[in-house]
């Protein structure tokens, strides 16, 4: 940083603070992230009950990705991930708080680096509560219903280099989903429309390319869709089938995530609040 | 349907309120049209509806209507007979290996696949039937299965077939005049069609006829010339048809999860055959062709995305009133809170209806042409118009689909008071476990179908197929016990609630 810097960093740690007194004293984000966590977890339970390595068909073609499967939670708790990062901004347009806040701390930089952070720190343990239950569950349980090592399945086990990539890779794609979230939410100012626009970029992509038929647009569509993207950190099997690697499908959402925090941030500093 | 809607709601009431409702209604609809977001969110559920629609057809392809209109692969076993002639045998016994597995007595102008032929035959569950030439509907005969007497008579271009009970008093099943040769292939068949399976394989669905065996005893079985001698020759036996699922599907190598084909056998002990084997005869229908698409219900599939969109017309309907604190005037204006937000359904319910009705109709009409141009075209694929009842029924379903989603989204709205909650959770209840589903399984899946607000879809069908999980009405109605639900407890909640 330059000159202005040294203004910043004395007080950046108190406006972190306030921030982060802001997101503690309202009670719906504490619901929210523990909705994230126990929505996750609920239907990775569902999910894990329910599969069974008689469903599919004989030989070597039943060859279930248990990972992935048991962490299908994640697509319900990552809409209350969004939710709350969403809100965090969105509430201080909603209620015009943002203007007391803007003028306690007129350097807009510190507030909106702040302000991300706080989510981010939120977001973070919440989000390794959530992929982390599910995962043991799995480890647990799974061999109860027939994915046994003589059946081809070894237990779920963080060891393994597949495995360890979809947790890490998980807890990964909540935080960036939390910053994009965010992005989005100082861009538009709205919590109606930032959290349509969040919902309808993550979810509808997908919808969609279920109802394609032409494979070479799917794929493409698939690609580059932040949420089917990076959500492909969580394969463990078959990569090859993948239309976009674990880790460069992760970089996609990186980049969304990225591109909406800085679209954001100029707004934010330019515009009146 | 809107006036119906009214007039019962307002008829118990005295003339004075009922004027008092009219008003409430149009105070409705001017705080619902006077909004700018109402037209942004109507034209985009048009646009989304039309362009996703558009989407999904323009890559569909098919081959339907190109190939080959009949199935014909069987185990024959067969000698020549040349001049008039009959061939009778009794299926013994014949294995329930599927449905319409088949078993009989054929003459047939040739060994090759599609040669014109009569066959007479039993069935597991379908009792007697008689084919000629692949011709469409095959005639019934007697209900009963094996053990059963068959026999077909060829005088001339005539050929009848004849079943009996005990080999001496027969029945007239039918008869069909064929042009066939002089030297014709007379003799036993059996087939079996596949079953119906999909197999999910990793992250793709595959989707077609597993492969069954048939099998059948035959005894008694005579070949006769017109004199009543014995037809000279013995008997050769082959697969017709090939012995590969190749023949008749002509496609790529085998999916994985599906059974290999099996070659025909027979042999023959003391007089009884022995025989298997596997495929089908008859002519191929649009309608029975398994897993043929529903272009109506594709031409319509652009609603899953339009349906977000009016939910959120209904939540923002309700929330921005408690969002700008409107709702207290509102209330003050008119007490009766039931009433007021009855007038708010109403005017929502009507508008989402004429915008739906605009997206679907557009949506079924635009994708027409393409899918024309994308290969289906009769026969197999029939042109679709909008004065016919599943079609009507597909498209103006579809309005009434958005009609109550837009309905659902107003009593969550009410229910929540926050617009970015209650839009969250719409979507969640709506779209997620569809997602989540599709990854899982196939069975996962269709209770998606039956049991999400999603299941109101259904009213799209035309065409059943293996994968429809729930019947038109059926599935509407679930929809509508979902909007009902949260109406309902939307209202209990406005009637308790401070506003």
């Amino acid at each position: 940083m330059t000159a202005a810097g040294a203004v910043v960093r004395p007080r950046l740690p108190r406006v972190v603070r306030a921030e982060w007194t802001k997101l503690r004293t309202l009670p719906v984000n504490g619901w929210t992230l523990l909705a994230a966590v126990g929505l996750t977890w609920a239907v990775s339970a569902a999910t894990v009950s329910g599969l069974d390595p008689a469903s599919c068909p004989s030989g070597r073609g039943c060859d279930l990705d248990i990972t992935q499967a048991t962490l299908a939670g994640v697509y319900l708790g990552q809409v209350a991930v969004v939710l709350l990062a969403v809100l965090v901004v969105t509430t201080e347009y909603d209620t015009r708080t943002i203007h007391s806040t803007l003028a306690a701390t007129p350097n807009r930089a510190a507030v909106l680096a702040a302000k991300l952070a706080v989510v981010s720190a939120a977001v973070l343990p919440a989000a390794v509560l959530a992929v982390a239950g599910p995962l043991l569950a799995g480890r647990l349980w799974l061999p109860g219903n027939g994915f046994t090592r003589a059946a081809g399945y070894p237990p779920i086990s963080l060891a393994d280099g597949p495995t360890g990539r979809a947790f890490l890779g998980s807890v990964l794609y909540l935080s960036l989903l939390a910053l994009f979230g965010a992005g989005v939410a100082v861009i538009v100012r709205h919590s109606a429309a930032a959290i349509s626009t969040m919902l309808a970029v993550l979810l509808v992509p997908a919808i969609v390319a279920g109802l394609m038929s032409d494979d070479r647009w799917r794929d493409r569509l698939l690609e580059l869709a932040p949420m089917t993207a990076g959500l492909s950190v969580q394969v463990t099997k078959r990569l090859d089938t993948l239309p976009i690697g674990p880790w460069a499908g992760l970089g996609v959402l990186a980049g969304y995530a990225a591109g909406a925090v800085v679209l954001g941030a100029v707004l934010f500093l330019r515009r009146d609040a | 349907m809107t006036a119906d809607t009214l007039s019962r709601t307002a008829a118990p009431l005295p003339p004075a309120d009922r004027d008092r409702f009219g008003r409430l209604l149009r105070a409705e609809w001017t705080k619902l049209t006077s909004i700018r977001s109402t037209a942004i969110i109507l034209l985009l559920t048009i646009g989304l509806t039309i362009m996703v629609s558009l989407l999904s057809v323009s890559g569909s392809q098919t081959s339907g209507g190109s190939g080959p209109t009949y199935r014909d692969r069987f185990h024959f076993v067969h000698r020549t007979l040349t001049g008039d002639g009959s061939i009778t045998a009794r299926v013994g016994a014949q294995a329930d290996s599927q449905e319409w597995a088949k078993a009989g007595v054929m003459i047939k102008a040739a060994e090759t696949p599609g040669a014109r032929y009569a066959a007479l035959m039993v069935t597991p569950r379908h009792g007697v039937r008689w084919q000629a030439d692949f011709a469409l509907p095959d005639t019934a005969g007697s209900s009963g299965g094996a053990p059963r007497w068959l026999r077909i008579t060829r005088a001339g271009q005539l050929l009848t077939g004849e079943e009996s009970a005990d080999g001496l008093a027969w029945t007239r099943v039918g008869s069909s005049t064929l042009v066939l040769p002089r030297a014709v292939e007379i003799g036993l068949f059996v087939t079996s069609p596949g079953i119906f399976k999909v197999v999910k394989h990793g992250n793709s669905t595959t989707a077609g006829p597993d492969e069954t065996v048939g099998r059948a005893t035959f005894d008694n079985v005579a070949a006769r010339t017109g004199a009543g001698t014995p037809a000279p020759g013995s008997w050769r036996d082959e697969d017709v048809g090939g012995s590969g699922r190749g023949a008749d599907a002509g496609g790529p190598g085998l999916p994985d999860g599906f059974t290999p084909p099996v070659p025909g056998t027979s042999t023959e002990t003391g007089g009884v055959f022995t025989v298997t084997g596997s495929g089908d005869i008859g002519g191929v229908s649009p309608e029975d062709e398994q897993g043929g698409d529903d272009t109506v219900m594709n031409s319509l599939s652009g609603v899953q995305i339009g349906l977000i969109v009016i939910a959120v017309l209904g939540v923002l309907f309700a929330t921005s009133e408690y969002k700008t604190g409107i709702i207290r005037s509102t209330f003050a204006a008119d007490p009766r809170r039931v009433r007021v937000f009855t007038a708010k359904a109403a005017v929502v319910w009507a508008v989402a209806f004429g915008c739906g009705l605009v997206a679907s109709v557009a949506a079924f009409l635009i994708s027409q042409p393409t899918l024309h141009r994308n290969g289906f075209r009769p026969p197999a694929y029939p042109y679709r118009s909008l004065t016919e009842w599943p079609v009507l029924r597909a498209v103006v379903g579809t309005a009434l689909f958005l009609a109550v989603f837009a309905l659902f989204g107003l009593a969550v709205g009410t229910i929540l008071r926050r617009a970015a909650t209650a839009i969250t959770l719409v979507v969640a209840v709506v779209l997620v476990p569809q997602l989540i589903a599709s990854n899982l399984s196939l069975e996962a899946s269709k209770w998606v179908n039956r049991a999400t607000p999603l299941a109101g879809l259904a009213i799209q069908q035309t065409r059943h197929r293996f994968d429809t999980p729930i019947g038109p009405w059926a599935g509407f109605a679930v929809l509508c016990a979902w909007a009902v639900a949260t109406l309902a407890l939307a209202f209990w909640l406005l009637r308790r609630r401070d506003a």
